[in-house]
């Protein structure tokens, strides 16, 4: 464990924000894209109102992004030779796993957008009033992944290379 | 590794354990609260579609799911204020396992809460009888991630000093 260097931890760490972030971003919006357009077919009403379950899937990506600019802040504070191997260590153990925090966090978020936001679509094709009520549903899938960004806010928060 | 198990304090590589008990604690539980979202959201959708009425009564799985990202949360800040920069390898092995008991419980309450919630709404929504059984089912279930997050709150008041 302490034979790797404390950067490639870091640098790990932020890779895997922006990564697995994007990666739940994209599979989400497969999965409410494709039932969109399929259930848009006969009802074509549809398509305007269920934008919303993709930019609630694009908004992870951005939770990644924004985590990753803060993350990559913290990487290339200092220079490597400043401070203990102890204080390196902490620090890049600080932005592993802040950054794999934030990634699972919102790859598991994305996916359930994704699914929540298919069968919201296919829903309103047959009646319109089950959108608000099946976006109700969405509203506590996406907060998964802004818990995800406040843990890894404050796991980071010390994770400043010295 | 090895080296790490023997050492009884201060260790360099002791943050990694804290560090990931945080990440476990919340990565865990938010893949539970989204297996359960996602799951009873496509009951509650497909359900809707014969029974709009009763969609607002049977949300219940989804608010239950998304406690137990609440509880990943809350161990996670908990664990968060106690790996700070000197760090005993006692502490880091406490906080993991802290970190792992929450998140994994909150795991396998996430899937009971899905499947149980799905099969429960579409059963509701043809029976109106069913939603009190529903209820009692479903708080079997979240027992199960309280029972976690109680002992990842004892373990996490387990502290060595470095």
């Amino acid at each position: 464990m302490t034979g790797i260097d404390p950067y490639s931890y870091a640098s790990f760490g932020v890779a895997m924000s922006i990564g697995l972030s994007t990666i739940g971003a994209a599979w989400g919006i497969l999965l409410t894209g494709s039932s969109l357009l399929g259930a848009a077919v006969k009802a074509p009403r549809i398509s305007s109102k269920n934008l919303i379950s993709i930019i609630f899937c694009e908004a992870v990506a951005i939770y990644g992004v924004i985590m990753s600019i803060i993350l990559i802040n913290k990487f290339s504070a200092g220079s490597p030779d400043s401070g203990t191997q102890a204080q390196r260590m902490f620090s890049g153990f600080s932005l592993f796993w802040a950054g794999l925090t934030v990634g699972l966090s919102n790859l598991f978020c994305g996916v359930c957008v994704g699914i929540v936001g298919s069968a919201c679509a296919l829903a309103d094709a047959q009646k319109a009033e089950l959108f608000v009520k099946i976006l109700i549903v969405e509203i506590f899938g996406s907060a998964l992944g802004l818990f995800g960004v406040i843990v890894g806010i404050i796991q980071s928060t010390d994770g400043r290379m010295p | 590794m090895l080296s790490v198990l023997f050492e009884s304090d201060c260790s360099e590589a002791a943050p990694f354990f804290g560090f990931m008990g945080v990440t476990a604690a919340l990565v865990f539980a938010n893949l539970g609260a989204a297996y359960g979202t996602a799951k009873s959201g496509v009951g509650i959708a497909s359900m809707g579609v014969m029974n709009a009425d009763a969609v607002m009564k049977n949300i219940i799985p989804v608010i239950m799911a998304g406690v137990l990202g609440i509880y990943g949360l809350i161990i996670a800040v908990i664990l968060i204020q106690k790996v700070k920069s000197p760090y005993s390898a006692f502490s880091g092995y406490a906080h993991l396992a802290a970190g792992l008991c929450c998140g994994l419980s909150g795991l396998g309450a996430g899937l009971a809460i899905g499947i149980v919630g799905d099969s429960g709404v579409r059963a509701n929504g043809q029976q109106p009888k069913l939603w009190v059984p529903m209820v009692l089912i479903l708080i079997f279930a979240e027992a199960i991630g309280l029972y976690g997050l109680i002992i990842g709150i004892i373990l996490s008041q387990k502290n060595e000093p470095c």
